[in-house]
């Protein structure tokens, strides 16, 4: 262990980082050496662990944060999130000097205010010149249809967020302003609930303020908000799962005690917002948003966004729901502002704002742009516009070439670029490997509005600087976290306001009840998807198994059995080809397994099931992330143990991924609601599985084969729906298809057979919303009664039957294909009636305007 | 002069819309030369919600909302307008020059000049750039009468563009309009606006409409008429000054405003969401405008 003890000298490895700045202040040490008062009780306690220790304290904090799936998603990166990363040594700032950060913080969150309401009223700011016009007016986000939108109250941001660097003389200076979705508070959530798992003696002994009060304010002052009286129904408004930040989204959502919508999910029908669920429309009265400003609203803001409600700008103007933050804040990240908030803070406070900003230069200002063009190497430059194409540079990075260059860009567009003098951050201690480290760290701090002024986060986000990675220290720089310990000097008691805890009693009432009809759906494919995943799996373990055992089939019962796998997975034309290689199958079959892009695979099924999960992550238990961060591993995996590893036995791998779908099924068994979404979820598993044996049945044994290949078959078919030894008890030794046809189709016992499914299909139904009170069977209803009829009129022995020549059980082929025919049928009326078919709004642009001659 | 004016646009879908959101700019709002005694939209199926709202540069919009199925949409805008006599006597020739307008645009001290500002940039349809400037300085002197050289600007791209409702369409991008020098009044206002904006002079989009009579001795048909635009100059001596390089005019007594913004996208007359609809639509637009009293 390498902490240094207060009175001895820094350690090797602790400071003089090539990324640390020489004069950088650091957090944790003096400049000669001797710890920081307020690290003095961490630092210590971190040293009585010893190195071993702390790595394994190390390992542990990665372990929780991958069981709680927390993730950061790079755009395009389908289902692989990147680990949220945390440091297990949080930052230290000690309650005096955080008595002035957070006044700080609540005076420049009011000033933005200020600011926010009159760009888009009087703009008395651009009139008087305090603020240049072109700054505002040639700003992206300067929203035009956003003109005299405001939040019911004083406080117009709801919540809000500062980037701050310490520089080298140990003040904090704000490097930047978050207004429009504020992200990193479910972040700093995640952390401090890992910390104090991990460090519970440490955490409770340095006496940290809680984070709980900010939760709490927020969910008070959104439940406030409603404007149509009553207990405000709050939703949270996500892009979906590909947003960077959907970790948090499903985190905050469960934490608030919000649904976790997307913009297709909601709707504006007659002046309000509703959500669309399985009993029809439910009002909606708040929204807080993780959607851009910009893609709110396609009818007046971004036309082919897919993300926002149609008309909800419209139903925000006539005051009958509220958006936090109120769409059009975005103006206020426009970084040339830093420039002028100190005079906005003269004209509307009479006073400089207690919290320095880094010195900033906006270029659209010719001596700015002048002074900026002449000492590149010196600043730090940014886009006013965060984006895409959003970087942040320093200057002293690049080569004459790209310096020549960005002046180029800069001279181009000036009034699009800032410049910022270079704050070296200041370095704090972060453990790395087996050692600790400094390294230069950003704090982002967070304010929620409260009844009369803005209540600040004890803490917040830290970000630390990676070796190796840029001036950026961001999430998206995939830069490792920290939790921020605020210390108090007394233990704090915890403050939960009892108001805070009603309205979520109150809310909690409201949303048991409804679910968004696209959750409902997903969950209905997830148990379609397990189930075909599974039975997928059920059916190739037993053909590999088959096809390297002692008893290898004959050549036509080997054929029967790989054209099953192709018939099941629908994976044509596989094996049904004339040319295909039935005596070389294991390229074939792994392809089933492994092909990603072949729908039908094994492996498109578990990618399907896990986009599923993504979309209902917030009805999933904290159980199941586990299970699906091994399904993930597995399925990662399994091409090279598969494909590379010639000891490897194909069935074992697959084994165990049937396992882990059983442990999956398990789960909602046993910990999800008996809601509409079980429901649904148990319908789609029910309705798939109840395919999947019928299309194994027509595989396998309607053919008629020689009675010593037909036992093998039957066995196969029994043997992959885990249903031989139920028949071997039942009938010894006799393998009779017609016993088989009775266990599989008619035995209502047999969880695996098809009358047990159309028995558990029914009962759900009847659970539905409109599921026909008044007599009348839904179509759904009705196909799966006449699939259930068929069956108990049919006679098994007869349909077992073979006439000697007869080449197929062709009543049975009937039997089966009709019920096949029938349960499709019932899961496509069950989605005509419950799931949203409307597509998404279309913008009436180009060709649909019309043309001013 | 007093004017009735009558602005239907019939949408026809190929399959049924259950639901649409949209915000028209079909009602001409006041100005200094005009007063809207009266306006209203008719729509076709009834809207569930409607609402009048002004807008950020003032203009009187309609949004509305249908939810009814419905394969037709008929919005139907009537408007009786009185234009206030003429419009004052532009001194062309000998107005602030070009460098003059350009140094007064500067000056932060005043408010008008200030807000004037915001139609100096660019906008979604209409970006500054070397072509738009390289075409406008055959038209801009430094020490001429700035209202003198928009008044060139407008007559050459009447003179050198040919007008063609077949060559283009709502999003047809200006570097095409100028490479093909051709277009329809929407894109020569967006030109000369690009061209106004690209010298550092402030210029906004006007849509309204243009009084058209038939030929001598024959009646006006019903429907005949069209929505128009033109594009306004401002001049921080003489305010903001509309011409029409359509029709190579100063704005006169027969143009009547409905709304303006940066550009088209600020005014466009019905925009808006529709959920379904099929794969094609119809528009069809239909305008009369009708002198109610009053002789030129």
């Amino acid at each position: 262990m390498r902490f240094q003890d207060q009175t001895s000298a820094p350690a090797p490895g602790m400071t003089g980082q090539a990324l640390a700045a020489a004069d950088a202040w650091n957090e944790a040490y003096r400049p000669d050496g001797t710890v920081r008062e307020h690290w003095q009780y961490l630092l210590g306690s971190l040293q009585a662990f010893g190195a071993e220790a702390f790595t394994a304290r190390q390992q542990m904090v990665e372990r929780l944060l991958r069981d709680d799936g927390a993730t950061y998603n790079d755009y395009g990166q389908r289902l692989a999130g990147r680990d949220w990363k945390l440091d297990p040594i949080p930052l230290l700032i000690d309650s005096r000097e955080w008595a002035h950060i957070e006044s700080g913080i609540r005076e420049r969150a009011e000033l933005l205010n200020l600011v926010l309401r009159d760009l888009y009223g009087q703009r008395e700011l651009i009139r008087l010149g305090v603020i240049p016009a072109e700054l505002v007016f040639g700003h992206r986000d300067f929203l035009r249809p956003c003109q005299g939108i405001t939040v019911p109250g004083e406080q117009q941001l709801v919540q809000y967020a500062a980037d701050m660097v310490r520089g080298a003389d140990g003040a904090m200076r704000i490097i930047s302003d978050r207004t429009q979705i504020p992200s990193g508070t479910g972040y700093a959530l995640e952390n401090r609930m890992v910390m104090s798992r991990v460090f519970p003696s440490l955490f409770r002994d340095s006496h940290v303020h809680r984070l709980s009060l900010y939760f709490n304010s927020l969910r008070l002052k959104l439940n406030a908000l409603g404007p149509n009286g009553g207990v405000a129904r709050v939703v949270m408004l996500t892009p979906g799962a590909y947003n960077e930040t959907y970790f948090e989204h499903v985190l905050l959502a469960n934490h608030l005690g919000y649904s976790l919508v997307q913009g297709s999910d909601l709707t504006v029908r007659d002046g309000y917002v509703w959500m669309k669920t399985l009993d029809g429309l439910s009002r909606i009265d708040v929204i807080l948003r993780r959607v851009d400003d910009y893609f709110c609203d396609p009818v007046e803001l971004k036309g082919d966004s897919q993300l926002g409600v149609p008309g909800l700008l419209e139903v925000i103007r006539s005051g009958r729901v509220v958006v936090a933050n109120p769409l059009g804040s975005g103006i206020l990240e426009n970084g040339g502002l830093l420039k002028y908030l100190p005079a906005a803070a003269r004209h509307f406070l009479g006073r400089d704002p207690l919290l320095e900003a880094a010195p900033t230069y906006w270029c659209g200002d010719p001596e700015d742009l002048a002074h900026t063009l002449d000492r590149l190497p010196q600043l730090v430059v940014k886009t006013t516009v965060r984006g895409a194409s959003y970087r942040t540079t320093y200057g002293g990075e690049l080569s004459a070439g790209q310096l020549a260059e960005l002046g180029e860009a800069i001279r181009a567009r000036p009034m699009h670029f800032i410049a910022q003098e270079y704050l070296p951050p200041s370095v704090a201690p972060v453990w790395e490997g087996d050692a600790g480290f400094s390294r230069p760290s950003v704090l982002r701090s967070f304010a929620v509005a409260g009844e009369s002024s803005y209540i600040v986060m004890p803490g917040g986000l830290t970000r630390v600087g990676q070796p190796g990675a840029g001036v950026e220290i961001s999430n998206r720089a995939g830069s490792l976290s920290k939790d921020t310990w605020v210390l108090a000097s007394e233990p704090e008691r915890d403050e939960s306001p009892a108001a805070g805890v009603a309205g979520t009693e109150a809310g909690r009432i409201w949303l048991g009840m409804e679910l968004p009809s696209r959750v409902v759906e997903n969950l209905f494919w997830l148990g379609r998807y397990t189930e075909r995943a599974e039975s997928a799996l059920r059916l190739l373990r037993t053909v590999f198994n088959r096809l390297s055992g002692a008893n290898t089939p004959d050549p036509g019962s080997r054929l029967m059995l790989l054209r099953a796998v192709t018939q099941l997975t629908c994976t044509y034309p596989g094996f049904m080809d004339e040319s295909a290689n039935s005596t070389e199958p294991r390229e074939e079959l792994l392809s089933v397994v492994l092909d990603r892009d072949r729908p039908g695979s094994v492996a498109a099924s578990i990618t399907a099931l896990l986009n599923a999960v993504d979309e209902v992550r917030d009805f999933m238990s904290a159980d199941t992330q586990r299970i699906l961060n091994d399904l993930r591993d597995t399925m990662e995996q399994l091409p090279d143990r598969l494909r590379h590893s010639y000891s490897v036995v194909p069935e074992e791998e697959l084994d165990a991924l049937v396992t882990t779908l059983l442990a999956l099924a398990g789960l909602t068994q046993e910990s999800m609601m008996r809601g509409q979404g079980w429901h649904f979820l148990e319908m789609g598993r029910r309705m798939e599985r109840t395919l999947q044996i019928l299309s194994l049945l027509r595989s396998l044994w309607v053919q008629v084969v020689p009675g010593r290949e037909e036992s093998v078959l039957l066995e196969t078919a029994l043997l992959s729906v885990d249903s031989l030894i139920t028949y071997r008890r039942r009938y010894q030794q006799h393998m009779d298809i017609g016993n088989g046809l009775d266990l599989l189709l008619l035995e209502p016992g047999n969880p695996r057979s098809v009358m047990y499914q159309l028995n558990e299909l029914q009962k759900h139904l009847e659970q539905l919303p409109n599921s026909g009170e008044s007599g009348k069977l839904s179509r759904q209803a009705r196909a799966l009664l006449e699939a259930g009829t068929n069956l108990r009129l049919a006679d098994m022995q007869q349909l077992a039957a073979a006439d000697q020549g007869q080449y197929l059980r062709s009543e049975l082929d009937q039997l089966l294909s009709r019920t096949h025919h029938l349960v499709a049928q019932a899961a496509t009326a069950l989605g005509d009636q419950y799931f949203d078919h409307t597509g998404g709004p279309r913008p009436l642009v180009r060709g649909d305007w019309e043309v001013q001659t | 002069m007093k004017y009735r004016i009558r602005h239907t646009t019939r949408y026809s879908y190929a399959d049924t819309v259950s639901q649409c959101h949209s915000i028209a700019h079909l009602l001409p709002r006041n100005t200094f030369y005009q007063r809207c005694n009266s306006a209203s939209i008719q729509l076709d199926p009834l809207p569930a919600t409607g609402a009048d709202r002004t807008d950020y540069f003032g203009n009187h919009t309609y949004h509305f909302s249908v939810q009814v199925p419905h394969k037709v949409l008929q919005v139907t805008a009537v408007s009786e307008v009185d234009i206030l006599g003429g419009r004052q006597n532009l001194s062309l020739d000998f107005g602030a020059s070009c460098r003059e307008v350009r140094a007064m645009l500067a000056d932060r001290s005043r408010e008008e000049n200030l807000m004037a500002r915001e139609f100096t940039l660019d906008s979604p349809m209409v970006q500054a750039g070397p072509a738009l400037a390289d075409y406008a300085r055959g038209s801009f002197a430094e020490d001429q009468s700035f209202l003198g050289c928009v008044r060139d600007l407008t007559e050459r791209i009447f003179s050198e563009f040919t007008y063609d409702t077949r060559y283009t369409d709502v999003a047809t991008p200006l570097a095409d309009v100028i490479r093909h020098r051709r277009g329809v009044c929407q894109d020569f206002a967006h030109l000369a606006i690009g061209c106004l904006r690209s010298m550092g002079f402030a210029a906004r989009y006007v849509s309204g409409y243009l009084e058209t009579l038939p030929p001598p001795g024959q009646p006006k048909l019903e429907g005949s008429d069209a929505s128009h635009a033109w594009f306004s100059a401002y001049s921080p001596t003489d305010g903001w000054c509309d011409f029409d390089p359509t029709n190579n005019l100063l704005a006169s007594q027969q143009h009547i405003t409905t709304a303006w913004g940066r550009d088209y996208s600020d005014v466009t007359p019905v925009k808006g969401t529709i959920l379904g609809g099929g794969s094609s639509h119809g528009l069809e637009v239909e305008v009369d405008v009708h002198r109610v009293e009053g002789a030129l």
